[in-house]
């Protein structure tokens, strides 16, 4: 295998996760995604526009479901926008008009249409920022989902029912979201209009020649020990530029901020792919009973 | 010809309607089938509730006998002896037989049972069949698991003094969507209106789950997140979930299933002590099955003494001249059965690698199932596990039914004024979802164990210059690489597509798993440049194969080739 090679597998291998990330992320402007049933999508600058075009307090931003299904009302983030400034002081709950709704109305618990101006951060009630580790993320998603989840709603209207969903699958994006490292990063640069473009080629020498060293080693790991032993030096890299990230994006240092996520972003891939690779020991439904007979 | 037993349903019955809308709800009854024995259990206003049938049994034999004009099942029958089962007459391991084609394994190591199963090995349905008066009278896997379930239905309806229509019922974790569609069909024509299909471990979790919920509410705690690890082996199947479960939230972190259970271990040892039995057993003459059936008998007996003995005296006259007379021990049948183990272990290993958590945070190993009362998986369990006793309080055989009446009071909307049914599992997909592309393989879209509802979308694109049309064809499995391996969904034609060479157009596929768990696949060609005339996108509920799929794949492999062939967008470097 020539190096050129096995940096082409390297980089492309356990790409798609990133790869279904980028076609997920409709906010990014090299992605001309358009649908002919799709309407048009609200664009940052015509959300401040005054011309009230697409949408009203009852359509919000949610596009509605069936041929839309790009333009979706799973994908994350449609318009990322910080905090309360946006947040249309004067929403109601669309079933009792109280005032301030937020995923579920506090007086009649009816499930609200998804908000995309309610940040992951918010939906969690943190503060926006990097590092939440010590947060209790997983308790408050399994509150949200006893709330919204569309398992628990069907004796509701069926508009509740498609409230309960949406919300349901915004609350999942999120919590998966928050929850590792080098997707929060990627998240909070967004929320500051950051996009990272994970496909953009490396032209970091060190990085390359870097890259080419850990795939070396990893095709020459003797055994699993070896291989853990790479894992380890991996999650202490991401652990290392996680930090750099933190310190860069608390100085708002945000070129800086990308490169590391850049860094995360390709010892995440190491790691995936080791462990990929160490699951040769996986169990597949092929019919052992005859085999074995 | 007398009235057939069930209803005859379209099979759009059940998949039509609105999963569950009544103004007066119905407390779902959970069921869970198993490939030997069925349970039935209700939420009875404070707890779940396990039905007896008239001779007060909260386990049936799963099984259906063809042997007067009225079939019977295992539910209301009373067998005069065990022999009768196996007499050719009866129907039984439906669960292993349902939804497969004559090319399937598991399709073929049923071959020895005793009534008929015959395949062409052509990738259809295979052919069984019941001997009546000497003659072999058809019938399918779904027919015979209807004629059961109307039993079942009739029996739980007596006991709660209302008639029964929706159910939750447990399906093995290995099961495919097809699988699926076809309890589904078995559920309809039994007039049985499936609310939810759970994976039997996902239903132990929820018990779980409750128990912890309960447990905290005693010590006035908070109840902070638990880690459980189920295993369930049953006599089909072998599953496990690893679920994360706090405040009556099952939050199921990753599922592995595969088809193995008791009924391999009894066929292992079948072979074992007469390594001539399918030979013998091939013509399928009356003194064979007659044979066979005392074979089968015996060794079963043997198996579950050796549960609790260290060994165990065979001796059977098959009354075809030959006898088996042969002390047998626990080493000598773990021994025979290694293999079987070993993929247990397997299988716990892979689930929690899947689900990301150490065994070391593992807070409780539950192992249910008939086959979690043989010493060597108890072993197994806990050594995998490192631990040296498994939880307490679940009654191994009755884990999964109960947890399916639990959620059947939850999906029916009842609410307990304890907090009993505060509860929640948050499913992920079994098995990945994917389509066909870079030359054969399969790519997958969903992949296995994502929460859900799930939606995610991959861009492709085409192989030739001036490819117009493209062949979507969608699988389901664990992810092997040749897209064969894997189950077809089904497959449809983008056509359309703007002439360019090859690597430029952009193909996005959308799959879509809803809260119903209905799945759905968008397609369409990307259009550039406002002049372009765009091209409708294709939406389409999956899965539309149906029996005899099996050589679907290979003939669109004949009249196309690779001329519409898609491969994924190679990231640029």
């Amino acid at each position: 295998m020539t190096r050129q090679r096995q940096l082409r597998t390297l980089l492309s291998s356990s790409s798609s996760s990133a790869r279904l990330r980028r076609t997920l992320n409709p906010s990014n402007p090299n992605l001309p995604i358009e649908f002919a049933a799709k309407p048009p999508s609200p664009s940052l600058s015509s959300f401040f526009s005054p011309s009230p075009t697409t949408y009203s307090n009852n359509h919000r931003l949610l596009p509605g479901r069936g041929l839309d299904f790009l333009g979706n009302r799973r994908l994350s983030g449609k318009i990322f926008l910080s905090s309360q400034s946006a947040r249309e002081l004067d929403s109601k709950c669309w079933n009792c008009n109280a005032a301030a709704p937020f995923l579920v109305c506090s007086s009649c618990r009816c499930i609200q249409p998804v908000d995309q101006s309610v940040d992951y951060f918010q939906i969690f009630g943190l503060e926006k920022k990097y590092d939440i580790e010590d947060q209790n993320l997983d308790g408050k998603y399994k509150d949200w989902q006893k709330k919204l989840h569309p398992d628990l709603v069907h004796s509701k209207s069926k508009k509740e029912r498609e409230y309960a969903a949406d919300q349901s699958a915004r609350v999942i994006d999120a919590y998966c979201t928050l929850t590792k490292p080098l997707s929060r990063a990627i998240y909070v640069l967004k929320l500051e209009g950051v996009n990272v473009d994970e496909e953009e080629t490396i032209s970091e020498l060190d990085l390359l020649a870097e890259i080419m060293e850990i795939r070396e080693a990893v095709e020459e790991a003797a055994d699993s020990q070896a291989l853990n032993q790479i894992q380890s030096e991996m999650q202490e890299k991401i652990k290392h530029w996680s930090n750099l990230f933190a310190n860069a994006y608390r100085d708002r240092n945000f070129g800086e901020a990308v490169t590391a996520i850049r860094r995360m972003t390709y010892y995440e891939r190491v790691t995936e792919e080791i462990s990929d690779s160490s699951r040769n020991t996986r169990v597949v439904d092929n019919g052992f009973a005859a085999r074995m007979s | 010809m007398a009235e057939p037993a069930y209803t005859v349903a379209s099979d759009s019955e059940n998949t039509e309607e609105e999963k569950s809308s009544s103004t007066f709800p119905e407390i779902a009854i959970g069921i869970d089938i198993g490939t030997s024995q069925c349970s039935v259990a209700v939420w009875n206003g404070s707890q779940v509730e396990l039905l007896k049938n008239t001779r007060n049994q909260k386990m049936m034999r799963s099984y259906v006998t063809f042997k007067d004009e009225v079939p019977s099942g295992g539910v209301s029958n009373q067998l005069s002896h065990e022999h009768e089962l196996l007499s050719g007459a009866a129907i039984f391991n439906m669960k292993r037989l349902i939804g497969r084609v004559d090319t399937d394994p598991v399709v073929h190591a049923s071959r020895s049972l005793p009534f008929l199963v015959q395949t062409m090995d052509i990738g259809v349905r295979p052919f069984i069949a019941a001997l009546v008066n000497n003659v072999w009278r058809s019938t399918t896997p779904e027919e015979a698991l209807a004629i059961f379930l109307v039993e079942l239905r009739a029996m739980a309806g007596i006991q709660l003094k209302r008639p029964v229509r929706n159910v939750v019922l447990t399906i093995p974790v290995s099961f495919g969507r097809f699988q699926l569609t076809r309890i589904e069909r078995a559920c309809a024509m039994a007039g049985l209106h499936v609310l939810r299909l759970m994976p039997e471990p996902t239903a132990v979790a929820l018990l779980y789950a409750q128990q912890q919920q309960q447990t905290a509410h005693d010590n006035m705690g908070s109840g902070s997140e638990k880690i459980g690890l189920i295993f369930n082996m049953g006599a089909g199947y072998c599953d496990v979930a690893v679920t994360a479960t706090a405040g009556g939230v099952s939050q199921i972190r990753a599922l592995a299933g595969t088809t193995i259970g008791g009924e391999d271990l009894l066929q292992n040892m079948m072979h074992h002590l007469l390594p001539n039995a399918e030979t013998l057993f091939s013509t399928h003459g009356i003194s064979e099955i007659k044979a066979i059936g005392l074979l089968r008998v015996a060794t079963q007996d043997a198996i579950h003494k050796l549960s609790f003995q260290a060994s165990v005296q065979i001796d059977v006259d098959l009354g075809n001249g030959s006898k088996i007379n042969k002390v047998l021990d626990r080493q000598e049948f773990e021994e025979v059965n290694k293999k079987v183990f070993e993929k247990c272990e397997s299988l716990i290993i892979q689930c929690l690698h899947d689900a990301k958590i150490e065994v070391e945070d593992v807070n409780d190993v539950i192992a249910v199932g008939g086959c979690s009362y043989i010493p060597k998986v108890k072993d197994l369990v806990l050594n995998v596990c490192k631990r040296q006793e498994l939880y307490k309080g679940m009654n191994p055989l009755e884990a999964a039914v109960s947890g399916a009446a639990l959620e059947g009071a939850v999906a029916s909307g009842i609410s307990d004024p304890f907090g009993n049914l505060d509860l929640l599992t948050i499913q992920v997909t079994p098995l990945a979802i994917g389509i066909r592309a870079d030359g054969g393989k399969f790519v997958p879209i969903i992949a296995r164990n994502t929460t859900m509802p799930a939606r995610k979308e991959m861009t492709f694109t085409t192989v030739h210059d001036n490819q117009t049309e493209a062949l979507i064809i969608v699988y389901e499995g664990e992810g092997q690489q040749n897209a064969e391996e894997n189950h077809l969904l089904g497959y449809f034609k983008i056509v359309g597509i703007p002439s360019a060479p090859k690597g430029v157009p952009e193909i996005s596929v959308c799959l879509d798993i809803d809260a119903s768990n209905v799945l759905r696949v968008y397609a369409s060609a990307k259009h550039r440049g406002p002049h372009q005339k765009a091209m409708p996108s294709m939406e389409v509920r999956m899965p539309t194969v149906d029996d005899g799929h099996g050589w679907c794949a290979e003939a669109l492999h004949r009249a196309y080739g690779s001329t519409s062939d898609l491969v994924t967008v190679q990231k640029k470097i």
